[in-house]
């Protein structure tokens, strides 16, 4: 509740921050050349020449097998998951609830790194296999390995919007079913999941066009055998031609957020329909959990599986393979461990760098721009009219931009704004694309947190004389210390995850160990890859920790 | 207006989208009067109270407090809430959670940039004239909601606003200590000499607590006097219906004499009453009649009819009958239990509204 003049302030600069790099990449895919030479001149020759290219086509193709193939196996088993944690009565929900959501806070990046070191064709578990089997059936390059991956690390998404859907349902319906003589499965297929369909929907569109931004799988899976999607092809892209071809990559980023900005759209819209079709059955009955009975077991199964490949799996080999100097058939492991790795991280001044500026951003950072997503909320909060809705639709805006592009345009941003320049090698530029990328997640969070504050408190506040920013500073911001606390640590955790949008921005100062890792992967140093995959997580799971210390809720 | 009147409303009107919630109410409240703003829900009484808080946006109208606007659409005028210096109690009292009961009350001094010792001196003032001068220290979850609803009052009170508004005051309580808490806040009222509007939907509280009844009805006003005057002399069918306890007999009108109609209420049984519509021999009305007004009797008489009692059901103080009458289902109070079986119910011709 901030005064007219302040508010539009902080409107301006949020719509300014969003709404000037997208626009600049729009305009330099309409260029012949780099913005920056004075040769260019506006055309249409950056979509030609990419429309000519097989490789685009071919990385559009595999992108959208990549987006049908992980939605259709995340939706299913998501919703499948989210049932039997709402729903039943499985043993040892409540110690399985913090694990499910573990592959969003993993890098996925990292994640692709400890696939390749357990799965890839010397990976632990690989020859673990082979020494028993003697061989493996899968290929960790392949571009199904890429699809099924991605499924699997997207199921906690499905997750968590179908779960909040499956609690606002009365447990009425369900044990009429099972009074009908449905099982446990029967009533999920045929009552439960079909009653949150909305919120399916939702989330399926979500899952679809994250298909489209994801990056470090494919990065990291799909090159050695040369699996493109859009968000590689454009990284590739950085070298084609020699030369910068910034309006190729932009014509490339225009066409990604020509897919994903419409389906944001659209998701948006699913959104309001889902909530009116869940406040119109209304929180009904208590709940009671459905007994499993003996198909308890089967789902403790099934999740303790899903969690192996999906957990497991990755991170006991990125922790391994950071603790060995080689690994292959027949290798002792005791032999070979050694902390070779990170004696060689703690030398070297970069990775000294990329370490402390990864902790300072996430912290520091985490903190400002929770502080500024605070101001945006505070001046939209309950003021229902045109300026708060138009600053809903520009905190949606990033949602449709992946993080790699997003960090291209921050960096275009400080190259081409004279007085930005000073800031372009400083960590500011990358907060400042942090910021802006996570903008839609983080506004979810403090919005959730005002929404808490009965609006009569601060009636009450302005009753007896308070004006809105005094209420604001009196009554709202103290309420919601909690919530501020709790956004404060998922948005350390989440800078630290990132990796994407760091990408573009790598300049010695700016080095941060996601981005770190995407180059370093490039030139082959595993061990050392190995080593801060591991420190990363090892950040993530600081944060973690804290988290549910504070009994911070990691979902709504 | 006289210069007693301490806050006028006139013609407000309110929508929110295209549905009109207050549909140009106009009203006055003068100084140490306590007006009650009673009507079913949906009626609009909580938007008047809000509107003339500065929390509801009206489109049309004014209201103005001792002479001053405080918005007045036709001028321009919407003062921000924080400026009307009014006092308004909240149905959930709306203590602040993260301030004690000493920082509650004396954060609109703080606002109003008082002394510290003037505000610890007034603060205590405030919570001693309601009883919580030992509770100053506690936070809102440590208090009993009666304790609660005290200091909502106490913040409301302590910059001496003109005019208190009360939402819903006693909604919150359980319902015995209801009563308690209705006489205490009316004899702090009078006490006080405070002005007063309060918003209820309960019309015994409304009666029990105000001078003057305002009954909204489909967001304008229905009718407005006092207590008294609401309760015996309605206007309307509505306000018949919804002041006391009623049995309302459906009929047709068989008969009209000067003022006064007979209704024809099946199986041959008519009954006289005050004629309160223009309603034509022949047609549909209802007849109301107060469950107190209709009495047993022991035998024939005038204005007595032969009917069939059903039951009858103890309610503590007095016994209540059911009774049918054609298609109307009739309730009578008395003394005695009474066994099922005919019985002659007499309705006073004065206590019969014909609408």
């Amino acid at each position: 509740m901030l005064q007219t003049l302040p508010r539009r302030a902080v409107v301006t600069l949020l719509a300014l921050s969003v709404f000037f790099p997208l626009g600049l990449v729009i305009y330099q895919s309409v260029l012949s050349g780099p913005f920056f030479m004075k040769t260019a001149t506006l055309s249409l020759e950056s979509f030609a020449f990419i429309f000519d290219d097989p490789d685009f086509w071919s990385a559009t193709k595999n992108t959208l097998i990549v987006a049908v193939g992980m939605s259709a196996i995340a939706i299913p088993l998501g919703a499948i998951l989210a049932f039997i944690m709402v729903r039943t009565d499985l043993p040892g929900r409540r110690w399985l609830e913090t694990p499910i959501l573990i592959p969003i806070f993993v890098s996925p990046v990292v994640l692709g790194f400890g696939y390749v070191v357990s799965l890839g064709p010397v990976g632990f578990f690989s020859v673990w296999f082979e020494s028993i089997f003697g061989g493996v059936p899968w290929n960790i390059y392949s571009l199904a390995s890429i699809v099924v991956i991605a499924g699997l690390t997207h199921v906690p998404h499905v997750y968590l919007y179908s779960s909040s859907a499956l609690r606002n349902l009365g447990s009425d319906v369900e044990e009429a079913a099972r009074l009908s003589g449905a099982s446990p499965f029967r009533v999920a297929r045929d009552v439960s999941i079909p009653m949150v369909s909305p919120a399916l929907l939702y989330v399926g569109v979500l899952v679809f066009f994250l298909g489209f931004e994801i990056f470090g799988l494919p990065l990291i899976l799909g090159d050695p055998e040369g699996h493109l999607v859009l968000t590689t092809y454009l990284y590739k892209l950085t070298n084609k031609l020699g030369t910068p071809s910034y309006h190729l990559m932009a014509a490339v980023a225009t066409c990604i957020v020509a897919i994903t900005f419409p389906l944001v759209l659209l998701q948006r819209f699913l959104l309001k329909s889902a909530q009116r079709y869940v406040s119109m059955k209304g929180k009904s009955a208590r709940q009671r959990p459905l007994m499993l009975g003996p198909w308890k077991w089967l789902a403790l199964g099934l999740i303790v599986a899903w969690l192996f490949i999906t957990v497991v799996v990755p991170v006991s080999g990125i922790a391994l393979r950071s603790v060995v100097s080689s690994w292959g058939q027949g290798v002792n492991l005791l032999e070979v461990l050694t902390l070779d790795h990170f004696h060689a991280v703690f030398e070297e001044s970069t990775m000294i760098r990329s370490i402390v500026n990864s902790i300072l951003i996430g912290t520091i950072g985490g903190a400002v721009a929770v502080g500024g997503y605070l101001l945006i909320g505070l001046a939209t909060h309950r003021q229902p009219d045109g300026l708060s809705r138009f600053v809903d639709y520009v905190i949606l805006t990033p949602r449709a931009i992946p993080g790699l592009m997003a960090g291209l345009a921050v960096f275009w941003v400080f190259l081409f704004v004279p007085f930005l320049a000073p800031l372009r090698s400083t960590l500011f530029s990358v907060w400042f694309a942090y910021a802006v990328v996570w903008l839609a997640y983080g506004m979810r969070l403090i919005q959730s947190a005002l929404m808490q504050v009965g609006p009569e408190l601060e009636e009450a506040g302005r009753l007896v004389g308070a004006s809105r920013s005094r209420v604001s500073r009196d009554i709202t911001v103290p309420l919601i210390r909690n919530g501020l606390l709790g956004s404060w640590l998922l948005i350390f955790m989440i800078f630290e995850r990132e990796y994407s949008t760091g990408v573009y921005l790598l300049s010695p100062g700016t080095e941060v160990i996601g981005a770190q890792i995407v180059s370093l992967w490039a030139s082959g140093a595993v061990d050392v890859v190995a080593a801060l995959s591991l420190i990363n997580m090892l950040l993530v799971g600081v944060g973690l920790a804290l988290a549910l210390r504070f009994g911070v809720k990691l979902h709504d | 207006m006289t210069d007693k009147t301490i806050l006028t409303v006139d013609n407000l009107a309110l929508s929110y989208g295209s549905n009109p919630i207050l549909k140009g109410v106009s009203m006055h409240l003068r100084r140490g009067e306590v007006v009650s703003l009673l009507g079913p829900s949906g009626s609009g009484k909580t938007t008047l109270l809000r509107a003339v808080a500065g929390l509801e946006q009206p489109h049309h109208g004014s209201v103005s407090i001792a002479g001053r606007a405080i918005y007045d659409a036709a001028a321009g005028i919407d003062i921000p809430a924080e400026k009307r210096e009014l006092g308004l109690v909240f149905q959930s009292y709306a203590l602040w959670p993260h301030k004690t009961v000493f920082d509650n009350v004396a954060y609109p001094l703080k606002l109003r940039k008082v002394s510290t010792n003037e505000i610890i001196q007034r603060v205590h003032a405030a919570l001693k004239n309601l009883g919580l001068d030992h509770l100053a220290e506690r936070y809102p979850h440590q208090l009993s909601g009666g304790q609660q609803q005290r200091v909502s009052i106490a913040r409301a009170l302590v910059y001496n606003p003109p005019v208190i508004l009360l939402d819903e005051p006693l909604s919150n309580l359980d319902a015995k200590m209801r009563e308690e808490a209705r006489a205490w806040l009316r004899n702090l009222i009078v006490e006080l000499q405070l002005s007063a509007l309060v918003v209820t939907h309960d019309q015994s509280e409304a009666m029990a607590m105000s001078d003057r009844i305002l009954l909204l009805n489909g967001g304008v006003i229905e009718q407005q006097g006092t207590p008294q005057e609401m309760y015996s002399q309605p206007q309307t069918f509505f306000v018949a219906d919804f002041m006391g306890s009623n049995n309302v007999i459906k009929g047709r009108i068989s008969e009209i004499r000067a003022g006064q109609a007979c209704v024809d209420i099946g199986d041959g049984l008519r009954l006289w009453g005050q004629r309160r519509s223009d309603a034509a021999i022949g047609q549909e009305v209802s007849a109301i009649v107060r469950i107190e007004r209709a009495r047993l009797a022991d035998g024939p008489g005038e204005h007595r009819a032969q009917i069939d009692l059903v039951t009858s059901m103890f309610l503590g103080d007095r016994f209540e009958y059911v009774l049918h009458a054609g298609q109307n289902l009739l309730r009578a109070w008395g003394q005695r239990q009474e066994e099922a079986g005919q019985r002659w119910l007499e309705f006073p011709p004065e206590a019969v509204w014909v609408f």
